[in-house]
């Protein structure tokens, strides 16, 4: 039996390190640049794969410290914590400080063991080397679940007696210390109990939870974790008595005996076919695109291109027009919540200033500030003054001299992306079959049509975003030099512009979707990590909105005739298909 | 015209798919490109049409096998048909059809859109449905179209009947069959019947390299016996 259980268990580490580590390498390979100078020889390197032993260890041990540890110590601390303030406040009345910290760790405890019920459904799910070993080189299917099984407890308890020190310490009775270990591995033994009595009686597995099922079972084990905080913070220091806790925790122990008894009656042939399934079953929902190219595939043959659009404008004209709410959509409810937040802050002050002052003398202030704005002065008024404080000052700051932090909102707004993988998936995909979609003049013209179409969406949210800007200058006292206002509706215009231009590009040169949309290619992934850092920098820079506009315009238009010519020069052999 | 393979290898890794490739197709022929599930025909046409580079060798056109003026093959010499036909979804076929004449604006149209699709036997009620919803056939169909209209020098078809009802297959047959005159077409199919029954030469791709099969039984029983050995031998050798 303990041979049985070692030589399984040594199989499986062996097997699986041999997966991990050609894993590794594969990956390695995969890599831009430097992988295709790697040799084939590195699959079959022994130190190497010693090395990959090692963090192998590493990797199970600190997998037990990460999950097991700190899960529960987690739990413990918050038990203590709970403990103390309600010792702390005098409201334990009648109940011995350890029974209450017992109380509180068995009532959370018994909520997270249940949340990791419902996710940890590892026994019968066909990994890798189960299928290795059950399939083809025909272990014993139920001797290999059951070693797997039992190896998991064992991790588990060790990391329970673990982070038992902390209860220990603070001040747990040395019971719940041993007693929370049994309790998890009777659950634990309760859940793999059910998956064994439903596989037995359907002959199917249960079937799997939906995200939205997922996200709620989340939210309410959440609000059950958080609830002994609840009862000991707002309802005067309520809690769950102890006997109770124990009740429900022998309960489980009872159900644990059941899921064991359960588990040795489900014979090797059910531990086999249940193995299978899951493989199908896998196979199944690789097989289903995820749900994000769905909203793609979603056209309708309704209305066409208007005028005499031709070639490529007459492609690209009807792509959008096809497209139009799946690309425009986002742009404009951005716009429009910029424009909504404008006109609620003016009606406010419009309303607040007609009631106090009275409507002539509101009509005689907006006509009078509506000449200051169109001349480019601030808002005045003798009714009801500009009052100059540290908010007002702030803001007004932000509007001319951090003009870059709206790269943030507009980064938001941004279609280009979304666009991107609806020309990949809808139209480029099938077209890079064809000769002509390859010439370099065709590719290059397509691009600039579609470049103008980015910038003619995502100019909207950035000029409505100038707008906002604009605006904050002019209730803050107006312009500080010439032009002023112009050049902060510019600036947000330029930001779009590189926007497009930059995720556009990027498209061409790396061409980075697979059909079902997903990311491929670690380049690209790389390049866009490096963009993300660079422009997190680049928006807390400082700069007077004159020297910025200056600046950007002169960047924006080397940037747009630098990666132009890029894409002239490395499109033809990039934008190819691949299989 | 031909077209000329020279010394064409491709690698994947340690992996050699294409060794070696040298071979001379000739105009107004139809190869039919045989090999097994995997000997790397969807490979080899890739090479050619610069979807994937090539490791060495040279392919190109020549006017005569004793001209010495190489013709470089351009994108627009290439008609490829790819097994799983990949149309634009977002647009309806006379849309497309539309959008493909005028981006040819070298091809002086000698039919109407509606006469195209006549020619091509696609049906009057699916010319102005979204391609995304034409079945495969037609949209095997549409390729097809677009690459008779296209007229490239060389057509590569990857499989094209594969999983086409028998009338469709039978109607493509006589479009590739009629479309052979002024071009070379290079056929793939694991399929010996097909290729037998279609194609003026057998060409067979294993082991990494093009050979030609004596056509002159082409037709008998021997023959196909002849190739399932050819096959066999080389993949045991």
């Amino acid at each position: 039996m303990r041979n049985t259980f070692t030589n399984t268990l040594t199989k499986v580490n062996h097997l699986r390190s041999i997966i991990g580590y050609n894993g590794l390498v594969y990956a390695l390979k995969k890599l831009p640049v430097i992988g295709k100078h790697l040799p084939d020889k590195l699959y079959s390197l022994t130190a190497l794969k010693v090395i990959y032993w090692i963090f192998h260890i590493i990797k199970e041990v600190s997998m037990l410290f990460i999950g097991k540890i700190f899960g529960l110590g987690m739990i413990y601390l918050a038990a203590l914590l709970l403990n103390k303030g309600y010792i702390g406040y005098g409201m334990a009345e009648g109940i011995s400080s350890p029974n209450l910290y017992a109380s509180f760790a068995l009532f959370m405890f018994i909520i997270y063991a249940l949340f990791g019920l419902l996710i940890n459904t590892r026994l019968f799910k066909c990994t890798t080397e189960k299928e290795y070993l059950v399939f083809m080189l025909r272990m014993n299917a139920r001797t290999l679940n059951n070693t797997l099984f039992i190896f998991d407890l064992g991790k588990l308890v060790i990391g329970y007696l673990i982070a038992g020190i902390v209860a220990i310490i603070g001040g747990a009775p040395f019971w719940l210390w041993l007693g929370i270990p049994v309790l998890a591995v009777c659950i634990k033994l309760f859940g793999a109990g059910v998956l064994a009595a439903f596989y037995r009686s359907k002959h199917k597995h249960n079937k799997l939870l939906k995200g939205s099922t997922w996200g709620l079972i989340v939210r309410l084990l959440l609000v059950f974790m958080l609830l002994p905080v609840f009862m000991v913070l707002v309802i005067n220091g309520y809690y769950v008595p102890l006997q109770y806790m124990l009740i429900i925790a022998a309960v489980f122990v009872l159900l644990g005996i059941w899921g064991f008894w359960e588990l040795s009656r489900f014979d090797e042939n059910l531990h086999r076919r249940a193995l299978r399934d899951n493989i199908v079953r896998n196979e199944i929902e690789s097989y289903k695109e995820p749900d994000h190219s769905k909203q793609f595939k979603r056209l309708k043959a309704k209305g066409t291109v208007k005028g005499d659009k031709k070639g490529f404008e007459y492609l690209n004209a009807l792509f959008v027009r096809r497209h139009r709410t799946m690309l425009v959509l986002k742009a404009v409810i951005f716009t429009i919540v910029v424009l909504l937040i404008i006109a609620l802050v003016l009606f406010e002050f419009i309303y607040g200033y007609a009631r106090r002052f009275g409507s002539d003398s509101t009509w005689n202030m907006l006509f009078n500030n509506l000449i200051n704005f169109f001349t480019g002065h601030g808002y005045a008024d003798a009714l009801h003054p500009f009052d100059e404080n540290a908010a007002t000052l702030f803001f007004r700051d932000c509007a001319s001299k951090q003009l870059l932090l709206m790269i943030i909102p507009l980064s938001i707004a941004d279609i280009s992306f979304k666009s991107t993988q609806a020309m990949y998936i809808n139209c480029d995909n099938s077209l890079m079959t064809f000769s002509f979609f390859k010439q370099r003049e065709k590719i290059i013209r397509l691009f600039d049509i579609r470049l103008k179409q980015l910038i003619r969406i995502n100019i909207w949210p950035a000029l409505a975003c100038g707008l906002f800007a604009v605006l904050i200058l002019f209730n803050t006292g107006g312009q500080d030099y010439p032009f002023q206002y112009l050049l902060t509706v510019l600036v947000p215009v330029l930001i779009s512009v590189i926007n497009s231009m930059t995720w556009l590009t990027l498209y061409y040169l790396f061409q980075p979707f697979t059909t079902t949309v997903n990311v491929k290619g670690g380049a690209y992934r790389v390049t866009r990590i490096i963009l993300t850092f660079i422009t997190i920098i680049i928006c807390w820079i400082t700069l007077n909105t004159a020297v910025l506009a200056g600046v950007l315009t002169v960047f924006t238009v080397v940037y747009v005739i630098l990666l132009r010519a890029i894409v002239k020069k490395y499109a033809p052999k990039t934008w190819k298909m691949k299989s | 015209m031909e077209f000329v393979i020279s010394h064409l290898v491709k690698s994947y890794g340690s992996k050699q798919v294409l060794k070696d490739v040298d071979f001379v197709f000739e105009e107004g022929r139809i190869y039919g490109l045989l090999g097994r599930n995997g000997s790397g025909k969807t490979t080899f046409f890739n090479c050619i049409n610069g979807d994937i580079d090539i490791n060495s060798g040279s392919f190109y056109l020549r006017e005569n096998s004793g001209s010495k003026d190489i013709i470089k093959i351009e994108p627009q010499d290439i008609g490829y048909l790819v097994s799983t036909p990949t149309v634009p979804e977002f647009m309806t076929g006379r849309e497309f059809l539309k959008f493909f004449l005028e981006i040819h604006e070298e091809i002086k149209p000698d039919k109407t859109i509606d006469e195209y699709f006549d020619y091509m036997m696609i049906p009057e009620d699916d010319r102005d449905r979204l391609l995304k919803d034409y079945s495969h056939g037609t949209k095997n169909k549409m390729q097809m179209l677009l690459n008779i209209i296209a007229s490239p020098r060389l057509v590569l078809l990857d499989e094209p009947l594969t999983s086409l009802d028998v009338i469709i297959a039978e109607e493509m047959k006589n479009v590739i069959r009629s479309q052979k005159q002024g071009r070379i077409t290079i056929f793939s199919t694991h399929l010996l019947d097909v290729a037998v029954d279609l194609c003026d030469e057998i060409v067979l791709l294993h082991n990494g390299r093009l050979e030609p099969i004596d056509k002159s039984n082409l037709g008998d029983s021997d023959f196909k016996d002849k190739i399932i050995a050819a096959l066999k031998d080389q993949d045991d050798a």
